[in-house]
């Protein structure tokens, strides 16, 4: 037992976190200059005085009254939306691909995001009280994410069986699932859009691109408990999650069920993507990019992984929303198109990669 | 014990006793129920009838942590699609020791562990990188680290600990196949009971201390020494004709197989 032994776990600890800190770095200058840029553009120094009128530390002033509420209304809640769908999407991607032990899943792609958009849609269209879903009334405006619940769950263990079977996921069958699903869903959220009289519900392309034109508070609340929630769960999970990596036998034993955890974790995957897809309308790519820099960066093992997803996925998310501001003005790009534009090419490298090793080590 | 599965049964009033200390075999041609047996064994699966016993304690008894703290198992063939560090790999063997960060001691185990299995020089080494050998003999590590015991009382010490090895040099080249059994061997002690299902009998008898050779469902010879299991035995089981030659330096001998 020399000294190099004893020191080492004490490296990999300080290094973990230090690319932690890093990516937390990164999403706050994002934050910032997301915050300021836009139609109405603050200066740091401006914002900061928002923020102390509001708080009371010094006397609220009457010309501010606009920049405050653009500022408090509109620009803040959207940064914010947009940080936690980010890492909503990022630690989902994470998450999928231990459960399906494979590196291309992602919500988009297993048919999460579209099953929650369907789900969401239904209620846009067939709620209230004379709809046909009037029996969701009393859920007020809890239906949406309810439903969205119930459809990116249902799209996800649709997929999730018709692609595993003993205890192994066929990646073919897992792909054109995920096709599949993703055409039903989004060839009935087009339906339902288009027979909507709700402005959100007949934009189609909110739902299938995703925007943050419509974040508010609400959206932010609800978002962010869910992703706190889930989030916390997740971490855990990390050991069983390291442990799935070898397959469930291997996994029950080192110890746990992984029955269990997968049960356990789809679920909670499912609450978080139906949350953000039911505020923010379905968004690809994340969830895949994300975690595959982060692999190819140092590790995939899941106490590191989770939280850099996390962090990862909320700044690039941030980022794309910028460039979404800022690349027609005044007009708006939907979300999805950057990030397909970002993303598409990583899967395909991916797959690229994925049939030249032969079908092992897609990160080696 | 016994096992059915769709119907058919798969282990038929099975009892064999594994012996600590031992390097127990399993023997057997390719669905004669090994795989089924070490399931049970390992309590990956139920038996449908009887049960399986640590050390006189039924294992249905234990929960799945304490249990992985007492057994575990090397498969033939583990599949892993990730970059993890040979290092962290190893470290799963101790997941079921400790809670959420591992102690100094768990980290020291997982470098003896590797050590032993001479790869402590690719700790950092990212897993699909490796060769097949090599990646076996991380796995190897792996289960020593997860039932590592060196009498410190941390590790429970006094309660026996089983190792079940699944045809674990199925797909190596020579050298790795007998590094690997000969660190199975050295393992032998009387706190710890190996039990491998092997398909190489010459290796087997070899390296063996135990044999139970499985036949449709049931033990058709249960022994400890080589010697001692007929050539006609192995004929009818294995449907070859099989001749034992005898080698010049002595040392025992082997068996030569026709069909």
């Amino acid at each position: 037992m020399g000294d190099e032994d004893s020191r080492r776990p004490r490296v990999v600890q300080r290094s973990n976190t230090f690319v932690h800190l890093a990516l937390a770095v990164v999403l706050l200058i994002a934050l910032v200059a997301s915050a300021c840029l836009g139609a109405f553009t603050f200066t740091p120094a401006r914002i900061a005085s928002y923020v102390a009128q509001s708080a009371g530390w010094i006397p609220l002033r009457e010309a501010d009254t606009l920049g405050r509420n653009v500022f408090f209304q509109l620009r803040l809640p959207r940064v914010l939306l947009a940080a936690l769908t980010g890492a909503v999407l990022g630690v989902s991607g994470t998450l999928m691909q231990g459960l399906f032990r494979n590196p291309i899943v992602e919500p988009g792609l297993a048919g999460t995001s579209a099953g929650a958009a369907l789900g969401a849609s239904l209620i846009f269209v067939l709620g209230g009280s004379t709809g046909a879903l009037a029996f969701s009334a009393p859920l007020g405006a809890f239906a949406v994410p309810v439903l969205a619940f119930a459809g990116a769950f249902a799209a996800t263990i649709l997929v999730y069986r018709i692609s595993s079977s003993f205890g192994k996921v066929n990646v073919f069958t897992l792909l054109l699932a995920g096709i599949a699903v993703n055409a039903v869903c989004g060839a009935g959220t087009g339906f339902l859009s288009y027979v909507a009289r709700d402005p959100q519900a007949r934009n189609i392309t909110f739902w299938s691109l995703g925007t943050f034109t419509t974040a508010d508070w609400r959206g932010v609340t609800l978002v962010g408990v869910c992703f706190a929630a889930c989030f916390g769960i997740a971490l855990g999970y990390a050991k069983p999650l390291n442990a799935l990596m070898l397959g469930e036998d291997e996994a029950a034993y080192l110890g746990s069920d992984p029955r269990r955890l997968i049960a356990r974790l789809l679920v909670v995957n499912t609450v978080m993507v139906a949350a953000a897809t039911a505020m923010v309308g379905v968004i690809a790519f994340v969830g895949l990019v994300v975690p595959h820099v982060l692999r190819m960066m140092r590790s995939s093992s899941y106490a590191f992984l989770l939280p850099a997803s996390a962090l990862l996925g909320a700044a690039m998310m941030v980022v794309v929303d910028i460039a979404a501001r800022e690349v027609i003005p005044p007009a708006e790009l939907p979300i999805g198109i950057i990030t397909a534009v970002i993303g598409a090419p990583v899967f395909l490298w991916i797959l690229l990669r994925e049939q030249r090793s032969g079908g092992s080590g897609y990160y080696g | 014990m016994s096992f059915r599965a769709g119907g058919a049964l798969i282990l038929d009033r099975v009892s064999v006793a594994f012996e600590p200390g031992k390097l127990n075999v399993i023997l057997g041609p390719n669905g004669a129920g090994k795989s089924t047996l070490l399931k049970l064994a390992t309590g990956l699966a139920r038996p449908t009838a009887g049960e399986v016993r640590y050390d006189g304690q039924s294992i249905a008894e234990l929960a799945a942590e304490p249990l992985a703290r007492r057994r575990a198992v090397l498969s033939q063939h583990v599949e892993l699609a990730f970059a993890l560090p040979v290092a962290d790999v190893v470290l799963m063997g101790r997941y079921p020791h400790y809670g959420r960060v591992p102690t100094e001691r768990d980290l020291e185990i997982v470098n003896r562990a590797l050590a032993i299995v001479g790869m402590e020089d690719k700790r950092e080494q990212p897993y699909p990188t490796l060769s097949g050998g090599e990646q076996q003999k991380v796995h190897l590590a792996r289960v020593l680290a997860q039932i590592w015991s060196d009498g410190d009382a941390r590790d429970g010490a006094g309660a026996q600990r089983y190792l079940f090895l699944d045809e674990p040099t199925s797909g190596l080249d020579v050298h790795y196949q007998l590094h690997i059994l000969a660190v199975v061997r050295g393992l032998r002690s009387p706190g710890c009971t190996v039990v491998a299902v092997l398909h190489d009998l010459n290796m087997a008898f070899e390296y063996g201390d135990h044999f139970v050779l499985l036949e449709r469902g049931t033990v058709a010879v249960n022994t400890d020494d080589p010697r001692a299991i007929p050539a006609e035995a192995l004929e009818r089981v294995f449907r070859v004709r099989a001749r034992h030659l005898q080698v010049a330096d002595g040392a025992g001998g082997l068996w030569r197989f026709e069909l």
